[in-house]
């Protein structure tokens, strides 16, 4: 089994490096196989593992990665010096001396460093399966950027890079190990933002940078008190072991700051909405599969000793706070990508929530959101750079008439964007357990829980009105384009879209099954204690949740069949009427409503670093 | 509601239930203006003159989401009244009302674009005071399905009575009755989202309109219980209440709309939980 699992390590590596070297002509053909190969690995792996799955790694790469680790501090020192950022010279600083100090210090004879669980082989399938569509469709959206061959090539080299990161950081036990990789997270993301090396792309690369070190010595500090606290070897394995020992809190909470750095939620949000200025398929890969979704990863695997702590608290108080305040923020862009961008964080606070709240049924919710999360958003995203390089267009307000020139593309946005709202889809499953298991905190008299929920249906429902007010400008067409024909984006364009169409709708019928088969094994593998998934009549009872069957799949016969109908349907023998416009002949252009929150944005960001501070306090305790 | 059959017969009599409570809702509005009004079944000699009309649709996709709002509505209120889980109803019902909101937008008519924008903005206005009732059901029965509230031996009217007022509060928004009727506004925006449904295709987004009289009814009566009498008494209070209220009221703008239930039901429905929790 190692081999196989090491070769999710490597290969995207080797792959990044042939990329480099061979022309641009044999790019597409590389990528498709690597992606297919990767895909079939992530799958193999999650059949054959079930157990967690401990292995160790040579002794002399314990001296590679701390190498590393100095080699990558000393290049952001110098990134730092370069372009004259004090804030990440002095976070590099600090983490380089806090490096030597724990190397000194730490006991060098590490046991496993490595350890594949059910959790880590569900985020394999997700980091491989998605990247592998965004890295395809990159090659098309490449080959019109307007860089040299060489950058370009250099551009999907760093994505396959980027995914043997990700592979690494999610199966890693060692806090060393981990925290190289999430650094290697944060390098990749740092060349995609500053890819166009335009003032903008360079500012927001480094911001990003300098976040996202934050997040590195979080857990370096975190890596600190667990040998401080004397709990042997810094890994997850070791601190889940000595989960109810003193002090255990203040490691945690660090660690869970690190995930909400990375998970972007506010105050550390303007990295992630900075990251637009990439290329798209960055945004793609960033948002849906891979960075942010280490946030609620490691929220998941902390959860077991995480839950019910004053810890979890803050962290659920936090995130709530963060789903209701970036979805209002969303509703004053107009950009379309910073619409995707807000809703993308909201999304994750309820992630981080449910995994931060650690029962079954809400483990359940959260690794159901990270599933359908990473399909949808993806696809908006590769829609987003098909607006871009296909019809030019970039901000909402121009997308009047899209329906008419582009009606797949439309089509493809407004489904993506139903998925994230409503029946049957698995971003309406995660609100709805979400609602459910605050509802029933609440029952224990925890008035906390009522302020949770109260964030969660209020974001919800504004989450739901954002949608309506980009969808209200785009889908509109009128009744001489009953018959329109589906427009030509290119070949690799329309086939990713509808790769990941397909796998929206097919996760979606077959997700009765997938909660048993995929679901129910991950959230066992977690809390250790397995979970019940046994059908009764038209109720799947999932531990002591009873999820009713038959409405739902009333629900997912219903929407499908509403949208490709609507959109295939051509009523015969009927008339066909204009508008009706009190007798005006005006061509109209549509808008949205506009709503200004500039007034309250800067508050969010004040109430993030109280939570924050919350967060320091309620460990130290 | 004993049984399987009574809820059965309202899922399957629930349009003409509806169309005769419209037709009742118009001859008590005009005798509240002194007129005499149309008769019972005036709804349904309208229904059968559509049904004659010329058939003509500003296109197919606009057409079939009208149909589908009528068929999802339909089943989202018979999860309701079989006793399904209740924030699933809330959802699916949100997702029968997004479908009318995708209709509105699909056409390039000002008015039904002005519609859908309008009802987008009352989902804002309503949805969280209902996700919230919800909740507030849950605590007081232990359980999200209606089928308890429904068998719940107390009236549930005197433990959660902020959360009636609240929902009274909300019922003109999702009626479209004034002075929240800003989404349909026939003197303004001639119907909003309505406006481009003609003939036999009107028919589903008119019947729909019956089929959320019945939803909204039956959630007003699940504050009696299993007190069928109660129940009985607080969907007639309503009726008179909500119709009284058009009568008597202007209609106010969207965002004062937005505000006032954000700031008062909202509110309302909110003290309502801390209460249940608390006591």
């Amino acid at each position: 089994m190692i081999p196989v699992i090491l070769s999710l390590f490597i290969f995207p590596v080797i792959t990044g490096l042939i990329l480099l070297i061979l022309p641009w002509k044999t790019t597409k053909f590389i990528v498709i196989i690597s992606a297919l190969s990767l895909s079939a690995i992530s799958v193999y792996l999650f059949i054959n593992i079930d157990q967690p799955y401990y292995f160790a790694v040579p002794q002399y790469l314990n001296k590679v990665v701390a190498g590393f680790d100095i080699l990558l501090l000393i290049y952001f020192g110098w990134i730092a010096l370069r372009l004259k950022n004090w804030k990440i010279g002095i976070l590099s600083a600090l983490q380089l001396a806090l490096l030597f100090y724990l190397l000194r210090v730490l006991p060098s004879s590490h046991s496993m460093q490595f350890m594949v669980d059910k959790l880590a082989v569900f985020m394999y399938l997700i980091i491989n399966i998605i990247s592998g569509i965004i890295a395809f469709y990159a090659t098309r959206y490449m080959e019109e950027e307007d860089c040299s061959l060489s950058r370009k090539k250099y551009f999907l080299s760093v994505m396959f890079f980027f995914i043997a990161a990700m592979n690494m950081v999610v199966s890693a036990d060692d806090l060393e190990y981990f925290y190289l990789f999430f650094e290697l997270t944060t390098l990749a993301s740092f060349l995609f933002i500053g890819f166009r090396k335009d003032p903008e792309s360079v500012r927001n690369a480094l911001t990003a940078l300098w976040m996202n070190q934050a997040g590195g010595l979080v857990i370096l500090a975190a890596i600190f008190f667990i040998a401080y606290n004397g709990y042997g070897a810094a890994t997850f394995s070791n601190l889940m072991a000595n989960g109810s020992a003193s002090g255990v809190l203040i490691p945690l909470a660090l660690l869970g700051m690190g995930a909400l750095v990375k998970g972007a939620q506010i105050p550390f949000s303007n990295w992630l909405l900075g990251a637009m200025v990439a290329p798209t398929p960055v945004s793609a890969l960033l948002h849906s599969s891979t960075m942010v979704k280490i946030a609620p990863f490691m929220i998941l695997r902390l959860s077991p000793v995480l839950k019910d702590t004053p810890v979890a608290m803050v962290l659920v108080a936090l995130s709530g706070f963060v789903f209701l305040a970036s979805a209002i923020g969303a509703l004053a862009q107009d950009n379309f990508k910073k619409i995707l961008a807000h809703s993308t964080i909201a999304l994750l606070a309820l992630m981080i929530m449910m995994a931060a709240i650690g029962t079954p049924a809400t483990i359940l919710a959260s690794l159901i959101l990270i599933l359908f999360h990473a399909i949808s958003k993806s696809m908006l995203f590769l829609n987003a750079g098909i607006l871009e390089k296909v019809f030019h267009i970039k901000q909402t307000s121009d997308m009047d008439r899209l329906g008419e020139t582009g009606p797949f593309t439309s089509l493809a946005i407004t489904i993506g964007f139903m998925s994230l709202l409503i029946p049957p889809f698995g971003a309406f499953i995660g609100k709805w357990l979400s609602i459910e298991t605050l509802g029933s905190f609440a029952g224990n008299k925890n008035i906390f829980a009522v302020f949770v929920i109260i964030a969660v249906a209020c974001g919800g429902a504004v989450l739901a009105f954002l949608y309506f007010k980009v969808l209200g400008i785009m889908i509109s067409r009128s009744g001489e384009h009953d018959r329109i024909p589906f427009e030509n984006t290119g070949t690799v364009f329309s086939v990713s879209i509808y790769i990941l169409l397909v796998m929206l709708f097919t996760s979606m019928l077959a997700l009765p099954v997938m909660l048993t088969g995929i679901f129910v094994p991950v959230v066992s593998g977690l809390s250790g204690v397995p979970l019940m998934a046994a059908y009764s009549g038209f109720t799947l009872q999932v531990g002591d949740l009873a999820i009713p069957l038959l409405p739902m799949m009333a629900a997912i016969v219903l929407f499908p069949v509403t949208v490709i109908v609507a959109m295939f349907l051509r009523f015969k023998k009927v008339d066909r009427a204009k508008e009706y416009a009190c007798g005006e002949k005006i061509n109209y252009s549509f808008s949205s409503f506009y709503f200004s929150t500039e007034r309250v944005t800067p508050w969010f960001s004040i109430i993030g670093v109280l939570c924050l501070i919350a967060l320091l306090v309620a460990a130290c305790i | 509601m004993k049984g399987f059959i009574i809820p059965v017969l309202l899922i399957i009599l629930a349009p003409f239930i509806g169309g005769l409570v419209h037709g009742l809702e118009r001859i008590v509005r005009a005798r509240m203006q002194r007129r005499i009004g149309p008769p019972l079944l005036q709804p349904f000699y309208d229904f059968l003159k559509l049904a004659g009309k010329r058939k003509m649709i500003v296109h197919s996709a606009h057409a079939f989401l009208g149909i589908m709002h009528f068929v999802s509505l339909w089943f989202a209120l018979a999860l309701l009244l079989l006793g399904g889980d209740l924030i699933l109803v809330i959802f699916l019902h949100l997702l029968s009302t997004s479908l009318l909101i995708l209709a509105g937008y699909s056409t390039r008519s000002i008015f039904s674009h002005l519609g859908a924008n309008r009802t987008a903005i009352s989902i804002l206005a309503y949805e969280p005071v209902l996700i919230i009732l919800a909740v507030s059901f849950y605590l007081v029965t232990g359980s999200f399905e209606t089928a308890a509230v429904f068998n719940y031996d107390k009236p549930l009217l005197l433990e959660m009575p902020l959360a009636f007022v609240a929902l009274l509060l909300i019922l003109p928004v999702k009626l479209k009755k004034s002075p929240f009727d800003v989404a349909e506004a026939h003197q303004e925006i001639t119907g909003g989202t309505e406006i481009e449904f003609s003939g036999i295709f009107y028919e589903a987004v008119y019947t729909a309109k019956w089929l959320d009289y019945v939803f909204c009814y039956t959630l007003v009566y699940l504050f009696a219980g299993n007190n069928i009498l109660l129940g009985a008494a607080l969907i007639l209070f309503t009726f008179i209440y909500v119709n009284a209220l058009d009568n008597s009221s202007a209609r106010v703008n969207y965002k004062q709309m937005l505000r006032f239930s954000l700031a008062v039901a909202f509110s309302l429905a909110f003290l309502n939980l801390i209460l249940n929790i608390v006591i």
